[in-house]
């Protein structure tokens, strides 16, 4: 629908009429982000009654939209490849859990430090699914081995949770999540994303200075119990198997380290018998090229 | 780097309408999860939402933090863009201002605030090389000064200086109510001069 404003009175619009009463007058400060948070919430509970304003909201929006895009500047080196990198490890809201009010005024739930203690006391597993399901900022926290493993690491002790077996998964929980975070954060970090031949896309970030790669998926087809999916490094330096993959809930699986990655190495995906192979077998599910 | 991981060769319209239905047909793809979608919608936005929020925050670490936050919640809620309420650049604009404008509210200190006051005018610098984006920038800046000097200041102060009304007013001297009915007007003069609609 095209507004004109200036026929908006010929219209007959009654929230036109005014000129300086009624909520509707707030509608070029609400597009541009004008109101005061208390103003922002009455003009939206006014917005969402009034379908006529919520239109000229939407069409006032795309000026503002231009206004904001004439501002474009050239992103620092590293800006594309560290956002890429963080959706990659990112997990997506779905459509059914979006009870929440605006965006930005939320804090999603599992976002808060319980919520890592909880995670960490169910084991190194979940305590990465945490992880992975926390903002960019404190999954680089918590990979760099700083605030957040320490704080679960030290409240597993007070709570008399961690046995000598925790604190080692918590270890090796830890030094795997610095890696995964060395490789997304890396200057060269580049971003791959590959169709798995039966099935699934692949996710790759890779980073040559860093000698590794992340690897994730989504949508892979499921294998016969008696097999899994193998992860392999192939190249001048031979083959080298990097790693099962374990099978995750909704077909997601990952992000699983590689380590050692030369140039010259491509990464293989292949279904091998449960226990791992030696060497990949026929036929290959995935051949990326690093 | 192959042709998978980036978008299409650049196209003079990527900015102007002819890629609005590209970039809504990208973030539907996001929505399900496309990161390859996400690299090539990156490629369309990145630079505007960075953009926008520096010019609101103007702290170089800040505005990336905060650019940063917005384009992983384009990944994160993408299933939430509506194209029959708007287009999707203006989806994600609106995210990218409201969000540094947020910033600015919640952190800025008083002495801050009136650093920046002195600085809201600093104009195109940093700005992009691409054609499409000087062509866009060239036909903003006519349309703002197709503006009554009130209004393009109006604009201006709120906008890309994260003002609310009321900060304007008292900044202008004049009646919070002259405030919003010239902002409003202002908006529907450079909308009709730029041409969108929805």
């Amino acid at each position: 629908m095209k507004l004109t404003g200036r026929s908006g009175r010929a219209r007959g619009w009654p929230w036109r009429r005014g000129t300086g009463s009624g909520e509707h007058t707030l509608a070029g400060a609400y597009a541009m982000d004008a109101l005061s948070s208390g103003d922002r919430v009455a003009f939206e509970r006014h917005l969402a009654g009034c379908e006529d304003c919520a239109q000229e909201i939407a069409s006032l929006s795309e000026a503002t939209a231009r206004l904001a895009a004439a501002t474009a500047v050239t992103p620092p080196p590293g800006f594309r490849e560290r956002v890429l990198a963080a959706a990659v490890v990112t997990r997506q809201q779905a459509p059914a859990e979006t009870l929440a009010g605006p965006a930005g005024a939320r804090i999603p739930a599992g976002r808060t430090p319980a919520a890592g203690f909880q995670a960490a006391a169910r084991g190194p597993v979940a305590w990465l699914r945490w992880v992975a399901r926390q903002g960019w900022r404190v999954r680089l926290a918590a990979a760099a081995g700083a605030a957040v493993t320490v704080a679960v690491l030290g409240a597993a002790v007070a709570f008399g949770l961690a046995n000598g077996s925790m604190r080692q998964q918590l270890d090796q929980a830890q030094s795997s999540s610095r890696q995964i975070a060395a490789v997304l954060t890396a200057q060269d970090a580049v971003l791959r994303t590959r169709a798995v031949s039966g099935g699934g896309t692949a996710t790759i970030v890779m980073s040559h200075s860093r000698h590794a790669l992340v690897f994730t998926a989504a949508g892979l087809h499921p294998l016969p119990s008696a097999h899994s999916y193998e992860l392999w490094l192939v190249g001048p330096a031979g083959d080298r198997p990097v790693c099962m993959i374990p099978a995750g809930g909704h077909g997601t699986t990952g992000p699983v380290i590689a380590s050692g990655l030369r140039r010259g190495d491509h990464l293989v995906l292949t279904a091998e018998p449960a226990g791992g192979s030696s060497r990949p077998d026929m036929p290959m599910m995935l051949d990326v090229d690093l | 780097m192959t042709a998978s991981d980036r978008p299409e060769p650049g196209n003079p319209a990527r900015h102007a309408t002819g890629a609005g239905a590209d970039l809504a047909a990208q973030i539907g793809l996001v929505a399900r999860g496309d990161a390859a979608a996400f690299a090539t919608v990156y490629e369309q936005v990145g630079p505007s939402v960075l953009g926008i929020v520096r010019r609101v925050i103007r702290d170089p670490a800040q505005s990336e933090e905060v650019a940063q936050d917005v384009l992983l919640e384009v990944w994160r809620t993408a299933f939430k863009f509506d194209a029959s309420r708007g287009s999707a650049l203006a989806w994600v604009m609106t995210l990218a201002h409201r969000r540094a404008v947020d910033r600015v509210r919640s952190v800025q200190k008083e002495s801050e605030r009136e650093r920046r006051t002195a600085t809201a005018d600093i104009p195109y610098d940093e700005v992009t090389e691409a054609v499409e984006s000087r062509l866009e920038r060239e036909r903003v800046r006519r349309c703002l000064g197709s503006l009554t000097e009130l209004q393009r200041e109006t604009v201006t102060l709120a906008y890309y200086g994260g003002y609310t009304y009321g900060q304007v007013a008292i900044l202008l001297g004049i009646p919070t109510g002259t405030v919003k009915t010239r902002m409003r007007d202002a908006l529907i003069r450079l909308r009709d001069c730029l041409g969108v609609a929805v």
